[in-house]
C-alpha cells in the first residue's frame, strides 16, 4: 500500500506536482495519464525517492521512502534509460540486479527463462552490450529487471512506449498475469490511453501537477478520457 | 551559421551545470591561470636576459630559435595529454540542412583558438618587443611573428589530428618522447644539432619569406588531414559505433562470485573502466605517472625532501586521483538505476574503495625500484602509500558526492573528450599539497623526518578506523544523492 499526504514538488518556486491525498491499495492496478509536463515522472521519481520533495512524504507499506531505503527490498522499477548500466551485456546486468536483491545465479537462471517469449530472442545471447540494443528492446531489458526481485511494488514509466505491438500485448498479458496471481501492487504511467484503461483498474488523471480525475475503470473509461483530453487539445 | 554555431556553444557552456555549481572551483581554476599568465609574460620580458647569461658569446636572437624545434616538440608532447579535443554535439546538427564543412570549419576555428595556442603568444610577444624590434625592424619582427603563428597552427592542428587518431595508444606519445630525448642528447653532445638546423632554417625563413609558403603549405596538408578524417567520420555510424565484437575477458571472470554482491559490484567497477573508452584511456596513461621519479630523483637540484613528498603522493596516487575524482560521474549514465535499486551503498562504496586500494598498492609495487636512488626515497614513497591508501583515498570519496556533471562513458566516437583536459588536473592539485602542507611546519621546526612520519601515521590511523570513516562518506553520499542524480539527468 502506498499513502501520499500532502505532497509537493517545485522547481525554481513553480509547482510541478501537488498531491493533498492519495492512497493506492495493496494489489491495486494505478495508472496515471496527463499530458507532457502534467508531473507523471515527478511522482514516479519522488516515490522512488530520486529527488525530494518539497513539502509531505510518501508512505510505501508503512515505510516513509525518504527516511530509510528498507521499501528497496519490494519495489521494482523501471523509469528510463537512466537505470540501465550501458557497457553491460544484458546478461550481466540482470546477474548485477539480481545480485543486489540476494537471488542466486539459478534464481536468475529461471527467472530469464519464463521472459524468453517477452523477449523474442533478441536480449539474450546476443554478445551485445546494452548501449548498442534498439531503444524497444532496452527497454525489454529495464522492465524484465524491474520484475526480476519478485517485487510486491511495481512502478513503471511509459512501459508500453517503443514497444513493437507484439511485446506490447505480451506485456499486457504479463501485467494482467501479475495483477490476478501476484496481487502485485501496479503504478503505470501511459500517454497510450488504450493500454493504460486495459491493465490498470483505476486511473488516475494528471493535469499540470493537479490530480484532476480519479477513475475506476469501466467500459466507459476509455471514452470519458478521450473526451477529457480531446477537449483539452482544441 | 558560425553565428547560430557561437551562440549555442557559448549557452551550452555557461548553462551547464559545471559552472553554475561549482563557484569554488571556477574560482581556483581562475587563479592558477593568471598565475600560469603572468608567468609566461615575465619569461617573455626577461627571456633575453635569460638566454644571455646561458650563451654569453651567442646573439640572443639566434639562440631563441634554435630552442624553438624542441619547444615546438615538447609542446606536442604535453598537448597529447593536457589538450582537449574541441567537442561539439554533432548529432544535432546533421539531420538539418547545414554542409558538413560548415560544421567541421566551425570545429576547427574553435580549436584554433585554443589555450595552447596562445599561451606561446604570451612569451613570444614580448620578445618581439624586446628584442627584434629594436635590434632588427618593425617589419622584420611582423615577419617572424607571421612565421611563428604559422607553425603554432601548424602544431595544433598536427596534435589535433594525432590525437583523435590515437588517443587509446598512448605509447606512441611515449615513443615520441623518446625520439625527442634522444635529439636532444645528440645536440648536447654535438653529434646532430638539431638546434642549429632550426635556427639557420627559420632566420632563412624570416629572410625570404617567400619560402613561408613551406611550413603554410604544410598547415594547409595538416588542415585538409584533419578534414577528410573527419569528414569520414561524421555520419550516425560512427557516433555510435555498434561493432560486432567478441565477448571480452571479463565476462568469464568467476574469482568475485564468492564474495556475493560486494564482489558483483567489483566487477561492475571493473567492467565500467575497461569497457569505456574514456576510463581506459587514464588506465592507459598511467604509466606517465610511474615515470614521473625518473624526472625529479636524479636531478641533485630538485631532490628536496618536500618535492619528494609531492612526488611519492603522486606516484602512487596518481590513477587514484583520476578515478577517485569522477567516480561518480561515470556512473552518471545509470546513477537513477544505483539508487532506485536495491543497492547498498555501504557496499558500493566498499567496491570502489577496494579498487582504489589495489591500484595504489600496485602503483607502489612498481615504485620499489626507484630505490636506487636511495632508501629516503623508498620511505618516503612507503609513507606517501599509506597517506593515499588510509587517508586521501577517503577525502575523496567524501568530495566525491559533490559531482554534479554528467559525463557520457559510452560515446567513444571522435567526437568527445570531454573531462580529459587540463582542468581535471587542476581541480586534484590541492590533495596533492595537503601532505606538504602537513610536513612543511614540522620542516620549519627542522625536524622534517618527523614530518614524513605524522604523514605515514595519519595513513595508518586513518587505515584502522576505515570502517567508521566510511560510514562518514556514505552518510554525505545519502544526504547528497538527489542533488547529484538531478545533475546527472541534465545533459
Amino acid at each position: 500500500m502506498i499513502e501520499v499526504k500532502n505532497l509537493v514538488k517545485a522547481y525554481h518556486g513553480v509547482v510541478v506536482l501537488n498531491i493533498p491525498e492519495l492512497k493506492i491499495e495493496k494489489g491495486e492496478s494505478f495508472g496515471l495519464v496527463g499530458n507532457n509536463g502534467a508531473g507523471k515522472t515527478t511522482f514516479f521519481r519522488l516515490i522512488l525517492d530520486l529527488i525530494k520533495a518539497n513539502k509531505g512524504e510518501i508512505i510505501s507499506q508503512g515505510i516513509d521512502v525518504k527516511s530509510t531505503t528498507n521499501w528497496k527490498a519490494y519495489t521494482g522499477s523501471y523509469l528510463d534509460e537512466n537505470f540501465l548500466i550501458d557497457f553491460l551485456t544484458p546478461e550481466e546486468y540482470f546477474d548485477f540486479i539480481g545480485s543486489v536483491n540476494n537471488l542466486s545465479k539459478g534464481d536468475i537462471k529461471k527467472f530469464l527463462e519464463q521472459f524468453e517469449d517477452f523477449f523474442n530472442g533478441e536480449i539474450l545471447d546476443r554478445k551485445k552490450y546494452i548501449r548498442e540494443l534498439s531503444r524497444g528492446n532496452k527497454q525489454k531489458v529495464g522492465i524484465a529487471a524491474a520484475l526480476i526481485s519478485d517485487p510486491e511494488i511495481l512502478v513503471l514509466d511509459e512501459p508500453f512506449a517503443s514497444l513493437d505491438p507484439t511485446t506490447q500485448i505480451r506485456l499486457k498479458s504479463l501485467l494482467k498475469q501479475l495483477q490476478k496471481e501476484k496481487r502485485v501492487t501496479m503504478l503505470i504511467s501511459s500517454h497510450d490511453l488504450n493500454h493504460v484503461t486495459e491493465v490498470c483498474e483505476r486511473i488516475v488523471v494528471l493535469d499540470k501537477g493537479n490530480m484532476i480525475h480519479d477513475i475506476k475503470t469501466s467500459t466507459d473509461t476509455l471514452k470519458e478520457l478521450e473526451k477529457h483530453f480531446a477537449v483539452k487539445t482544441s | 551559421m558560425f553565428k547560430w554555431f557561437l551562440s549555442h556553444q557559448w549557452k551550452e557552456s555557461i548553462r551547464s551545470n559545471f559552472w553554475q555549481k561549482s563557484l569554488v572551483i571556477n574560482i581556483i581554476i581562475g587563479f592558477f591561470m593568471l598565475i600560469m599568465f603572468s608567468y609566461l609574460i615575465l619569461l617573455g620580458l626577461f627571456i633575453d636576459e635569460i638566454l644571455h647569461e646561458a650563451f654569453p658569446d651567442a646573439d640572443t636572437f639566434i639562440i631563441f630559435n634554435s630552442g624553438l624545434i624542441y619547444y615546438f616538440g615538447i609542446d606536442l608532447f604535453i598537448r597529447f595529454f593536457l589538450y582537449s579535443v574541441p567537442v561539439i554535439q554533432i548529432e544535432s546538427y546533421l539531420h538539418l540542412p547545414i554542409r558538413k564543412s560548415q560544421i567541421l570549419n566551425f570545429i576547427f576555428l574553435k580549436s584554433s583558438l585554443n589555450v595552447f595556442n596562445v599561451l606561446p603568444l604570451l612569451v613570444f610577444i614580448p620578445f618581439v618587443f624586446k628584442v627584434i624590434i629594436p635590434n632588427y625592424s618593425g617589419i622584420y619582427a611582423i615577419k617572424w611573428m607571421l612565421l611563428m603563428l604559422v607553425l603554432i597552427l601548424n602544431n595544433s592542428f598536427l596534435l589535433h589530428y594525432l590525437k583523435r587518431r590515437f588517443i587509446d595508444k598512448p605509447f606512441i606519445a611515449f615513443a615520441f618522447a623518446l625520439v625527442l630525448i634522444s635529439a636532444m642528447l645528440l645536440d648536447k653532445f654535438d653529434i646532430i644539432s638539431l638546434s642549429g638546423y632550426s635556427s639557420i632554417g627559420l632566420i632563412y625563413l624570416v629572410n625570404n619569406p617567400i619560402y613561408i609558403l613551406i611550413p603554410l603549405s604544410i598547415l594547409i596538408f595538416v588542415y585538409g588531414m584533419n578534414y577528410s578524417y573527419l569528414k569520414s567520420k561524421m555520419t550516425l555510424d560512427d557516433i555510435n559505433v555498434k561493432k560486432q565484437r567478441k565477448e571480452d575477458s571479463l565476462s568469464k571472470i568467476t574469482y568475485f562470485e564468492s564474495y556475493g554482491d560486494l564482489g558483483e559490484m567489483i566487477l561492475l567497477e571493473l567492467k565500467l573502466i575497461w569497457r569505456n573508452k574514456r576510463s581506459r584511456t587514464i588506465i592507459n596513461m598511467s604509466p606517465l605517472f610511474l615515470l614521473y621519479g625518473l624526472i625529479i630523483y636524479p636531478n641533485e637540484d630538485m631532490n628536496k625532501l618536500g618535492l619528494l613528498v609531492f612526488v611519492g603522493i603522486f606516484m602512487t596516487g596518481g590513477i587514484m586521483f583520476n578515478y577517485g575524482q569522477y567516480m561518480l560521474s561515470w556512473e552518471s549514465n545509470y546513477f537513477d538505476g544505483i539508487i532506485a535499486n536495491n543497492v547498498d551503498f555501504y557496499k558500493h562504496f566498499r567496491a570502489k574503495y577496494f579498487l582504489i586500494i589495489a591500484t595504489v598498492i600496485i602503483s607502489y609495487i612498481l615504485t620499489i625500484p626507484y630505490l636506487y636512488f636511495g632508501t629516503k626515497v623508498l620511505i618516503i614513497n612507503t609513507a606517501m602509500c599509506l597517506f593515499n591508501l588510509g587517508f586521501l583515498s577517503f577525502v575523496l570519496m567524501y568530495f566525491s558526492s559533490d559531482s554534479r556533471k554528467r559525463m557520457d562513458m559510452s560515446k567513444s566516437s571522435a567526437f568527445n573528450y570531454q573531462g580529459m583536459g587540463a582542468t581535471n588536473w587542476i581541480m586534484i592539485l590541492p590533495f596533492f599539497l595537503l601532505p606538504i602542507l602537513i610536513w612543511l611546519p614540522f620542516n620549519l621546526l627542522g625536524i622534517p623526518n618527523w614530518g614524513i612520519a605524522t604523514i605515514a601515521f595519519i595513513g595508518i590511523i586513518s587505515l584502522a578506523f576505515h570502517k567508521s570513516l566510511m560510514k562518514i562518506v556514505v552518510k554525505r553520499f545519502e544526504q547528497k544523492k538527489h542533488l547529484i542524480a538531478e545533475g546527472f539527468r541534465e545533459f
